[in-house]
């Protein structure tokens, strides 16, 4: 469903990425773990089409993002690490207009509905946005991608700045999620929310995929140990 | 998604407000036009009843010598004001609504009109014309100038961009509840001006509408250019507010200086200073030279002599006033011509300017600009010839002054035309929006977002 063939960036002379390949799967979480400027945005960008890859392919749903952009992105949500909404609008209007630029036009009810579902209490679903936390409006960011029913989700440091109940719930809803079908991409500094979470993960280090497991082989500790002997 | 983007605009304070002092800037301007109005009704309607007055009391005491009494007798002839002027005020709070002259010479009379306060003319006035020109791109600007880059700094850009296929329609519909806005408060701002100030709708008033909205337009373009460039928010407003300060400061004064200096007119000193010399060293000249000019110029009157024996008459003194004149005519057709050039070029580079062409155009069709001001120029001088004629033979023959019906000499309205041609007044916008239009989709193209 995400799949990567040889995706390379270079700025200038820096190379941000490095004949990445990767495949992600129908209802698979994949973990990416690495520290800052390893390279983990720039691969989310290449896919949600934001930066223009220089040599190599990204692929979603079998649809390639530099030929068909408009295609590809049908079939892709997006939450950024911050969530930043209109504040001028209610909790319920942004996720309406969200989902109108993408096409979709929800009645009230399963708007509301998609809110709960992230777990946005109804009191705050009609205020504006200007007066919400970030864990709320990372929550309408989740409602927004909830509603777009995308078959492929990245996430870019979802987790941070979350308190510990808000991540624990929103690792169930990714749960939920992959158990319907959705392929998922997370970047993440958690160790800990990869190892429970993902089904795979990947450690990356100057652009390269350096590394790649499957979650249930190895335990938090011994990923910490990996990891920081990585990179 | 559009009934959305209408609440996001209309809930930010900033944009409410920018319309509201918009509206208000433009009320006010409204009444600063109604009462420009009826200053120069009062002008003309005061000028009427006091040339009848003025008339009437010279004839109780000047009726023995009809010479004596024309050396006197004003008549008016008022450079007709539409209402339209009153959006538009122009050149008209320079130069007078109605001159009065008697049948001595012209030039020494031309210039000595009423007084209009210096302060007036140091702010300039406040009328419609100036909130359109230097209000109206200002608000455009502030509402347009951090159309994406809004987007980018407050976040929520990556979001619209995921989740639209392409953002371009929904840049369009954001900046079209813009264009909408700002359009709907020009277009109730000229609804209330054309009942408010009494504006007949024809040609001249649709052509004002018609410039009032391309003008609007082109800010409108002017600002999609720039923010096709996807600068940041401060660059953006940099970029517009310095097109605003080149266009509608820095240009126009560089047109008015290179005008100047392209066609400068001594004449209009020198042209008094002839004037009073060429009838003022008459006095003291024999009189035949005098009247044989005077003759060559008008041989219908060559049957009226000058008594030898006499010092004074009024053929003689007529004749010499009418030297005057021929002194500056000359000058005066130099100065004429050279207004007219100036008026030429600012029009011919108003092309490439569209502040200087809105403001040329709303000027033309409200008949207060230069051309008006030089045509009225034409009409007075043709309304003295026509004043002399009547009175020439009248004074040379000493008709008696009672038997004049003096009551007919009403104040004379002078009404300008102005043809619009539609082609030169819409086409330096049109041109410039296809222009900004097409460089902006390229921006927009090469960064992919369509």
């Amino acid at each position: 469903m995400i799949e990567a063939k040889q995706l390379s960036k270079s700025y200038g002379g820096q190379i941000a990425l490095q004949a990445l390949d990767m495949n992600i799967k129908e209802g698979e979480i994949f973990a990416l773990l690495g520290q800052n400027g390893a390279g983990k945005t720039t691969t989310i960008n290449c896919f949600l089409g934001f930066v223009e890859p220089t040599s190599g392919e990204a692929l979603i749903h079998g649809v390639s993002v530099s030929n068909n952009p408009l295609e590809s992105k049908q079939y892709l949500a997006y939450i950024p690490e911050t969530v930043m909404l209109y504040p001028n609008l209610s909790g319920i209007e942004n996720l309406a207009f969200f989902s109108s630029l993408a096409g979709q036009n929800y009645s009230e009810e399963k708007l509301k509905g998609f809110l709960s579902k992230s777990g946005l209490q109804e009191s705050a679903q009609k205020q504006r946005v200007g007066g919400y936390s970030k864990g709320m409006r990372q929550k309408v960011g989740i409602a927004i991608a909830l509603a777009k029913k995308a078959k492929a989700l990245f996430l870019d440091e979802p987790t941070s700045g979350l308190d510990p109940k808000a991540s624990n719930e929103f690792s169930e809803i990714l749960k939920e999620l992959s158990g319907e079908g959705t392929a998922i991409l997370m970047a993440t500094h958690d160790i800990f929310r990869a190892k429970e979470v993902a089904h795979r993960i990947g450690i990356m280090k100057e652009g390269q995929l350096v590394s790649e497991l499957n979650a249930v082989d190895i335990s938090a500790n011994e990923l910490e140990m990996l990891y920081l002997k990585t990179i | 998604m559009i009934y959305l983007i209408v609440k996001n605009f209309f809930r930010s304070k900033a944009h409410g407000i920018g319309l509201v002092l918009l509206l208000i800037a433009g009320l006010i301007s409204l009444e600063i036009g109604s009462r420009f109005l009826k200053k120069t009704e009062q002008v003309s309607v005061k000028t009427a009843q006091y040339q009848q007055e003025s008339i009437l009391r010279n004839v109780s005491y000047f009726d023995k010598e009809m010479g004596t009494l024309m050396y006197y007798l004003k008549f008016g002839l008022e450079n007709k004001v539409p209402n339209l002027a009153a959006l538009s005020i122009g050149q008209r709070d320079i130069f007078p609504t109605v001159q009065s002259v008697t049948v001595r010479n012209l030039e020494e009379q031309r210039f000595s009109t009423d007084l209009t306060n210096p302060l007036y003319q140091l702010l300039g006035n406040m009328d419609f014309s100036f909130v359109l020109i230097y209000f109206f791109p200002l608000v455009i600007i502030s509402f347009g100038f951090n159309l994406i880059s809004e987007e980018k700094e407050g976040g929520t850009w990556s979001l619209v961009r995921s989740q639209a296929g392409s953002p371009m329609s929904f840049l369009r519909y954001k900046m079209g509840i813009r264009v909408i806005s700002v359009l709907a408060v020009l277009l109730v701002l000229l609804l209330v001006a054309k009942f408010y100030l009494n504006i007949p709708m024809n040609q001249h008033f649709l052509a004002f509408i018609l410039v009032s909205v391309c003008y609007v337009l082109f800010w409108f373009a002017l600002t999609w250019l720039v923010v096709s460039f996807q600068k940041n928010s401060s660059t953006n407003a940099q970029t517009l507010l310095i097109c605003w300060v080149f266009l509608n400061l820095i240009l126009p004064a560089g047109i008015n200086v290179f005008q100047r200096w392209l066609f400068p007119i001594p004449e209009a000193m020198t042209t008094v200073i002839q004037n009073r010399e060429g009838y003022h060293a008459q006095w003291d000249k024999p009189k035949e030279p005098t009247l044989e000019k005077f003759y060559a110029r008008y041989p219908q009157y060559a049957s009226f002599v000058h008594p030898k024996e006499l010092d004074f008459s009024w053929l003689w003194y007529f004749a010499m006033q009418q030297l005057g004149d021929e002194e500056a005519a000359s000058e005066v057709t130099e100065l004429k011509s050279k207004l007219r050039q100036r008026l030429d070029l600012s029009k011919k580079v108003s092309w490439l300017i569209p502040t200087v062409h809105t403001q040329l155009t709303l000027n033309s069709v409200g008949l207060s600009d230069q051309g008006n001001y030089l045509n009225y120029l034409t009409a007075l001088e043709e309304f003295h010839e026509e004043l002399k004629h009547y009175f020439f033979p009248k004074i040379f023959q000493d008709s008696p002054v009672r038997e004049e019906e003096w009551s007919k000499f009403t104040l004379r309205v002078f009404q300008d035309e102005y043809a619009v041609s539609w082609l030169k007044t819409l086409a330096p916008f049109v041109i410039f929006m296809l222009a900004f239009l097409l460089w902006a989709t390229t921006n927009f193209k090469t960064a992919r977002l369509n």
